[in-house]
């Protein structure tokens, strides 16, 4: 059985040992996280290590929406290019009426000295990997740091805001959602013009926090970015209000919305890269 | 019982085993199949630990714990603790675990699985902030009809048939 030079008694560290150990590890990876962000090195090698498999791992997918495209019904896509004729016919005449309120407002502004808003470009990121984290929902996009992009940017599809930017790598980025439960978006009522605090509540949906009792919001209200945060440019649509209810125990409203953005539909989104700020004089 | 653990298991099957269920997880599930899909390396790491101790246990658990956190984005150490832990779990019950046949075995398998999910709640609760719903619950049952589904595919494969009771 034992062979020379063996040791008979040769004891390793016991199961509960080497757990507790791994524990203090484990423990203190999560404080040095979580209170310092000294990690977001390790987080970067990671991406890199994982970032070909995701992008080849994406082609099935990829194939079959090229497939079911492929195979679209001929009445299907002229019905399509008629209604989008239309669309863009509406939208050529307010596009014309925009340009004419742009260049209005120009004058106002230089009428009344104001400094002119930050120019927006948008650059398109398409959709690598949906994280499945149950503390704070996440993207991640294929377009990172290289980009041109940077931590804080906010992300939008057609239909309205879907989040922004938390953590650039090298070749990709993470994106925390509007309904991440920690995330706060300030917006104002559209029809009311009241502004509030937009807050993620886990699950897809959102809450608008600290409306006063009185305040008048109805379901069908859409919210509004406001932009007095200088992170989000004002009026991206973010959320349509779904229910309000009034609770006995708290002073404010509870109101429930949900989110415009595709959040969990939307293959390709655009990333608002503000230019930096233009000073005329 | 002991009998398939020699010949199962040589370094390359479970590297690339293990691969497998990194690269499954690397796929773009969404939706529903997302908040179902069963945690493959854990069930991978929990297998391996279950049938070759001495090459997989604690170190490697770890190390692909910190991998799960980052791909969903959580706060490092969360999957880590919790994978260990299951490690642990699983290192404690092995002699007991080995006796049984695939049902038995994924239903003893299961209270360890609710115990590594509850370990990441608990430590995402801590450190993050409270978790949105229970539904992070779901890929317990999954994982634990994936293991079930190993367990009798490794037998089928060693010749064992169904009806055997060991």
């Amino acid at each position: 059985m034992a062979t020379p030079g063996q040791l008979m008694f040769a004891r390793r560290l016991g199961p509960t040992a080497r757990l507790l150990i791994w524990l203090l590890v484990g423990v203190s990876c999560v404080v040095v996280d979580a209170r310092y962000r000294a990690l977001d090195d390790l987080r970067s090698g990671f991406s890199l290590l994982l970032q070909p498999a995701r992008e080849i791992l994406r082609v099935p997918s990829d194939i079959a929406a090229e497939l079911g495209g492929f195979f679209a019904r001929h009445r299907l896509l002229q019905k399509e290019r008629d209604a989008l004729l239309a669309e863009r016919a509406r939208l050529l005449v307010s596009v014309n009426a925009a340009k004419e309120l742009v260049r209005e407002n120009a004058e106002l502004r230089t009428l009344l000295q104001l400094q002119t808003r930050p120019g927006q470009q948008a650059v398109q990121a398409a959709l690598l990997y949906q994280g499945h984290d149950w503390f704070a929902q996440r993207i991640t996009l294929d377009l990172g740091g290289g980009g041109g992009l940077r931590s804080g940017l906010p992300v939008v599809d057609a239909t309205g805001l879907v989040g922004q930017v938390s953590r650039v790598y090298p070749g990709s980025s993470e994106v925390a959602l509007v309904s991440s439960p920690d995330q706060l978006t300030p917006v104002f009522v559209e029809r009311t013009g009241q502004r509030g605090l937009a807050a993620g509540s886990g699950h897809g949906q959102m809450e608008l926090r600290y409306m006063p009792a009185q305040t008048d919001i109805r379901a069908g209200d859409r919210l509004l970015t406001s932009g007095i945060d200088r992170v989000y440019p004002a009026g991206i649509p973010v959320a349509r209000v779904s229910r309000v209810s009034r609770s006995q125990s708290s002073p404010y409203l509870r109101v429930e919305c949900l989110p415009l953005a595709g959040l969990d539909r939307s293959r390709v989104v655009l990333v608002l890269i503000a230019e930096p700020q233009v000073t005329t004089r | 019982m002991n009998m398939p653990t020699q010949a199962l298991g040589s370094w390359r099957r479970i590297l690339g085993s293990l691969t497998l269920a990194v690269l499954l997880e690397q796929l773009p599930w969404s939706g529903w199949a997302l908040a179902l899909r069963p945690d493959f390396v854990l069930v991978g790491v929990l297998f391996w630990t279950l049938h070759q101790p001495a090459r997989i246990g604690f170190g490697a658990a770890f190390f692909l714990g910190l991998l799960a956190d980052f791909q969903d984005g959580a706060v490092f150490g969360q999957h880590a603790i919790a994978y260990v832990t299951g490690v642990y779990l699983v290192l404690f019950l092995r002699m007991r675990l080995l006796q049984f046949d695939p049902f038995r075995q994924a239903a003893q398998l299961f209270p360890i699985l609710l115990t590594v999910q509850l370990a990441v709640l608990l430590i995402g609760w801590l450190a993050v902030n409270p978790p949105a719903s229970l539904a992070m619950l779901l890929p317990v049952l999954s994982s634990t009809v994936l293991w079930c589904l190993i367990a009798l595919f490794v037998r089928l494969w060693h010749g064992k048939g169904l009806q055997d009771r060991a």
